[in-house]
């Protein structure tokens, strides 16, 4: 079955959403809106979404948000970064190797670096899988994989998903490790594209692709959702059922 | 707010924490172990900032912009713009958050006051400018031209809204949320 990448991050995303959980994206974040959606009419009726910047959003104020996160009330929360590293640290600020000059700066601001600690389960997603977006060391730790254990801290990265393989953070060891390899991919073509050790030896399983009803509800239900209620409604147009 | 220093979950070992010296990480002082960040508190000397109405005494309400409630608490003064001064206005009649006169030291009736920024419920953000605000911020020289069309070589606000307000955005529009 034929899917766009876009699809499949948003099917991967909403896998990882939880019944009876409060989840949340920011705001910017069309595939992560879409997987919340689809995980509430698939498989978690009972989860309470957040979309910031959208109808999806109990709040009035951000700063209603915000200790939503610091009170640790926050199940799942989707990040994206312009690098990833194997420590589980992402960058949202700037890329280049001397911090003082950057050759490139992002919006990046303060919140990535609150909620990636108040969030019980974050789930770093990446559109682009090569070796100049996972990387050994971000050029700068927006928000830190792993703290010291007498820091305050209610969650941790869970996750990391990109168009090409799903990786999983472990806590101990404070890595993330090669998880599943997405259908079309190889082993090889994964360890081509990453910047840092996969922490696998031998055989991978490959990640279950996306069953066609969570294409078909994504497709139409979902996308008929986004356009209605005004939630990223261009993208969900031009990115949602793009191949039907 | 007006608290000296507010703890934070989060941001320890980013390079955010490194840069900033008005954030360091201290140990909880009831447990005395837990360790967070805390931030030094801003305390404005003025804070202005645009609200949908207000009446002659200072009290305003804010719609849905209701983290300006937080910085009117934080400043020493505050000057509020507001799209329509009203008669009285009490907490009841405000739409979203309401800030008492208390905290105002000073209103200026400023319809379109937001511009080419939105004003929630009143007009949305004026998109075809902020494409003209972005293209410009890319140098100094297209930013100083820019500044000099909108800014220095207007007369008044008036002449502002008249010149550069699209008239489409001056009917009023439904609730915007921003």
């Amino acid at each position: 079955m034929d899917y766009t990448t876009s699809e499949l991050l948003a099917v991967l995303l909403s896998r990882e959403v939880r019944d009876d959980e409060i989840s949340a994206c920011g705001a910017l974040s069309q595939i992560p809106a879409a997987g919340l959606l689809l995980a509430q009419a698939m498989h978690a009726p009972n989860a309470e979404l957040i979309i910031l910047g959208s109808i999806f959003n109990p709040f009035r104020t951000s700063r209603q948000f915000h200790y939503l996160a610091q009170r640790g009330e926050l199940g799942l929360f989707f990040a994206s970064g312009v690098q990833i590293d194997r420590h589980g640290n992402y960058n949202l600020h700037q890329l280049g190797p001397d911090i003082a000059r950057p050759q490139m700066r992002f919006p990046g601001g303060y919140g990535g670096g609150m909620i990636y600690y108040g969030a019980r389960r974050t789930v770093v997603f990446r559109t682009e899988h090569t070796v100049r977006s996972l990387v050994e060391h971000v050029d700068y730790i927006s928000a830190a994989g792993s703290t010291p254990p007498d820091v305050l801290r209610h969650g941790n990265p869970s996750k990391a998903i990109t168009p090409k393989a799903n990786f999983r953070f472990e806590k101990d060891a404070g890595v993330l490790r090669l998880d599943t390899v997405h259908p079309g991919y190889t082993l090889d073509d994964i360890r081509d594209s990453t910047g840092f050790d996969l922490g696998v030896n031998g055989a991978v399983t490959v990640t279950p692709a996306p069953t066609a009803e969570e294409l078909q509800v994504l497709r139409q239900v979902i996308r008929t959702k986004m356009i209605d209620t005004g939630t990223y409604a261009e993208w969900a147009r031009k990115s949602l059922g793009a191949m039907m | 707010m007006g608290v000296p220093y507010v703890p934070i979950v989060g941001l320890v070992g980013t390079d955010l924490l490194k840069r900033r010296d008005d954030m360091i990480i201290a140990v909880d002082p009831f447990d005395g172990k837990t360790k967070s960040v805390v931030a030094k508190a801003l305390r404005p000397d003025v804070a202005v900032f645009h609200a949908q109405a207000a009446d002659r005494q200072g009290n305003v309400s804010c719609g849905y912009e209701a983290d300006v409630v937080i910085l009117a608490e934080a400043s020493k003064h505050v000057i509020v713009t507001v799209e329509r001064v009203v008669d009285q206005l009490t907490e009841k009649e405000a739409k979203g958050a309401f800030i008492p006169a208390i905290h105002v030291d000073a209103l200026v009736h400023a319809p379109f006051g937001a511009h080419p920024g939105g004003c929630a419920g009143i007009y949305a953000p004026d998109k075809v400018h902020m494409r003209e605000y972005v293209v410009a911020s890319k140098d100094d020289a297209s930013f100083e031209a820019y500044l000099r069309k909108y800014v220095r070589e207007v007369k008044d606000h008036q002449q502002y809204i008249e010149q550069f307000v699209p008239p489409e955005m001056r009917k009023p529009t439904l609730a915007v949320v921003s």
